[in-house]
C-alpha cells in the first residue's frame, strides 16, 4: 500500500507535526505499507527537512513540498501532487487551522479532501477538532459575533465538504457522535491518539534540584501561560523547597511573538525557564525531570498528543476542567487534578497536592503510565490500514465506474 | 477397492471475556493472545456476551489479535457484547465491519466451517 499523508512535519513547526512525525515512524513499520510520501508544508528559507535514510525492512519515506502556510492555491498544488503520484492512500492530518491562520485560505484548504477524492485514491481525514467544539475566540477565529456567526456557518459547510472523503477519523468519541448525528454521516471512526512511543515503566523517581513544573506545547491561542506563571508565584511564595517553572515549546503559528511578550510581562518571576523549541531527542528528559505536568488551557481543539507523552513519561497531569478534556480522560482512563481554566489560584492548588504529596503524585504518575501503553499509537495505525483495507477490498469487488463512462440503457 | 477416510479437525479456540475489557485489565487478555498464538492458534473466537465495558485499549488488543491471526492464516470472530457500554466502542471505531460478528457461540463457529 502507497500512502501519501498530508501533514506538516518536523523540523516544519506547524500545528499537528509531531503527531505527524510518531505516526509516520509507526506506519512504515507495517508490513502491509510499501512507501509513504509526506505532502508537507514548504520551510522557511534555510530550513530543509531531513533526506530519510531509507533503513531496510521497513517502508521508505519521501517528502514532497506541494503547499504553504496561509497561501490561497493549497488545494491545487496538493491536488497535483496526488495525482501525479497515484498514491493507493491518502491520509490529511487536518485541524481547522492547518493551512492557515485566516478564514478564506483555511477554509478553501478544507476543500482539499474532497478534491483528491476525485483523483481516485481512498481518501481519509484525521480530522483533530471539529467547529461544533472549537471556541473560535480562543483558538483565535474569534472577534465580532456577526462573523463569528458567519465563520460557524462556513465552518458546517466546509465540515460538509470534509465529510466527502472515505473516511474521516476523529480522536474523541464525542466527535464520532456529533458527526454521526448532524451530518447522518456513516463513515465517522474513532481512531484515538494513542502513546507515541513504548516506553519501559519508567521509575517515577524524581531528579535531585528544583522540583520542576511543566508545561509543553505551541502557545499563545488557547494554549496560555499567563495563569501558569501566576500560580506558580502562589506556589513559590507558600512552599519551602525550590520550585521550577519549564515552559516548554514555542508560539503557536497564529500568534507569534506571544511568548516573548509574557518573558517580558513575567520577567519579574523568578525560576522560570523558557526552553523554545524542542527537539524530539529531548522530549524524554524534558519531560522526565517533571514533577507535575500542566495544561493551562482555556478550550481544547481535540485529543492532546501531550496528555499521552505525559503518561507514557509517567507523570502526574493538572488539567483544566473543561468538557472535551474531561471526557476524554475519562475515556481513556487518565486521571489528574482539576482546576477552574485561566484561575491561577485553583491551578495552584491543582499542582499544590502533587508537590506536597510525593506518594500521591507516584500513584497518578503510575496509572498514568498504565493508561497510556494500554494504547499505543503502533497499534492505532493498525486501525487505520484495516480500515484502508477494508474500503480498498470494497472496491476490487465492486469497481468505480468513472462518471463520463456510466450510461443508462 | 480402496476407502481413504480423511478427517479435518479445525483447532478454534474461545476466550471468554466477562467483566470490564479496559487499560487496567488488558494486560491480561494481552497475555493468554501471546501464549495462544505462540502455541499454534490462529482461529479464535472472542465471546463479549459477559463483557460489561470495553474501552479503546481493549478494543485494540482485539485489533492486535485479528492482525496476528490473519498474518497466520486465520481469523477472529466476536460474539457481540449483550451490554450497550461493550457494544459501544464497536460501533465507533466500525470495527464491527471489520470483525466478522456472531449473535451467539454457535453461530461464531459457522465461520470456520
Amino acid at each position: 500500500m502507497r500512502i501519501a499523508i498530508v501533514t506538516t512535519y518536523p523540523p516544519g513547526r506547524g500545528s499537528l507535526n509531531e503527531y505527524a512525525f510518531h505516526f509516520v515512524n509507526h506506519l512504515r513499520q507495517k508490513p502491509e505499507v510499501s512507501e509513504i510520501i509526506i505532502l508537507a508544508d514548504e520551510l522557511p528559507d534555510g530550513e530543509t527537512y531531513p533526506k530519510d535514510d531509507n533503513p531496510e525492512g521497513i517502508a521508505p519515506v519521501s517528502i514532497r513540498q506541494c503547499w504553504r502556510f496561509g497561501a490561497w492555491n493549497n488545494v491545487i498544488t496538493i491536488r497535483a501532487a496526488v495525482k501525479d503520484l497515484t498514491p493507493d492512500v491518502v491520509l490529511l492530518n487536518l485541524q481547522f487551522a492547518t493551512f492557515s491562520d485566516q478564514r478564506i485560505p483555511a477554509s478553501i484548504g478544507l476543500l482539499t479532501p474532497w478534491l483528491v477524492k476525485s483523483t481516485g485514491a481512498l481518501t481519509a481525514v484525521l480530522l483533530h477538532n471539529i467547529m461544533e467544539t472549537v471556541d473560535l475566540k480562543k483558538a483565535g477565529f474569534g472577534g465580532n459575533p456577526i462573523i463569528e456567526n458567519i465563520t460557524r456557518i462556513a465552518g458546517n459547510i466546509f465540515t460538509r465538504m470534509m465529510l466527502k472523503a472515505d473516511l474521516v477519523m476523529v480522536t474523541i468519541p464525542k466527535y464520532v457522535d456529533i458527526l454521526t448525528e448532524k451530518y447522518s454521516a456513516e463513515h465517522i471512526i474513532l481512531a484515538p491518539h494513542g502513546a507515541f512511543e513504548d516506553i519501559p515503566e519508567p521509575s517515577y523517581e524524581l531528579p535531585d534540584g528544583p522540583l520542576q513544573i511543566m508545561t509543553f506545547g505551541k502557545f499563545g491561542t488557547y494554549k496560555k501561560v499567563d495563569s501558569l506563571i501566576e500560580a506558580f508565584e502562589i506556589l513559590q511564595s507558600k512552599h519551602a523547597e525550590p520550585l521550577e517553572l519549564v515552559i516548554a515549546g514555542t508560539d503557536s503559528p497564529n500568534t507569534p511573538g506571544y511568548l516573548e511578550d509574557v518573558q517580558q510581562r513575567y520577567a519579574h518571576v523568578n525560576n522560570v525557564r523558557y526552553t523554545g523549541y524542542v527537539a524530539e531527542e529531548d522530549v524524554p528528559r524534558i519531560f522526565g525531570d517533571s514533577a507535575v505536568v500542566v495544561f493551562p488551557y482555556n478550550s481544547t481543539t481535540g485529543s492532546s498528543g501531550v496528555l499521552h507523552q505525559a503518561g507514557s513519561y509517567g507523570k502526574a497531569v493538572a488539567l483544566p476542567n473543561l468538557g472535551d478534556f474531561a471526557e476524554l480522560i475519562q475515556d481513556e482512563g487518565y486521571q489528574g487534578e482539576f482546576f477552574e481554566p485561566d484561575d491561577p489560584q485553583s491551578m495552584a492548588e491543582s499542582i499544590s497536592k502533587f508537590i506536597d504529596d510525593p506518594a500521591y503524585r507516584r500513584t497518578i504518575s503510575a496509572h498514568n503510565f498504565v493508561a497510556a501503553s494500554g494504547l499505543p499509537m503502533s497499534e492505532v495505525v493498525d486501525w487505520y490500514l484495516l480500515h484502508f483495507e477494508r474500503i480498498l477490498d470494497q472496491r476490487q469487488t465492486t469497481p468505480l465506474v468513472p462518471q463520463s463512462e456510466t450510461r443508462s440503457s | 477397492m480402496q476407502i481413504k477416510t480423511t478427517q479435518y479437525t479445525i483447532r478454534i479456540d474461545v476466550i471468554e471475556i466477562t467483566g470490564r475489557l479496559e487499560a487496567f485489565t488488558v494486560s491480561d487478555l494481552r497475555d493468554e493472545q501471546t501464549r495462544l498464538l505462540d502455541n499454534g492458534a490462529h482461529n479464535f473466537v472472542i465471546d463479549l456476551s459477559h463483557t460489561e465495558f470495553m474501552d479503546s485499549a481493549g478494543m485494540s488488543a482485539l485489533v492486535s489479535l485479528l492482525k496476528q491471526a490473519r498474518q497466520a492464516g486465520g481469523e477472529v470472530v466476536l460474539v457481540k457484547p449483550t451490554d450497550p457500554a461493550a457494544y459501544r466502542i464497536l460501533t465507533l471505531t466500525r470495527f464491527d465491519k471489520v470483525f466478522q460478528m456472531a449473535d451467539t457461540l454457535d453461530v461464531a463457529y459457522e465461520n470456520f466451517k
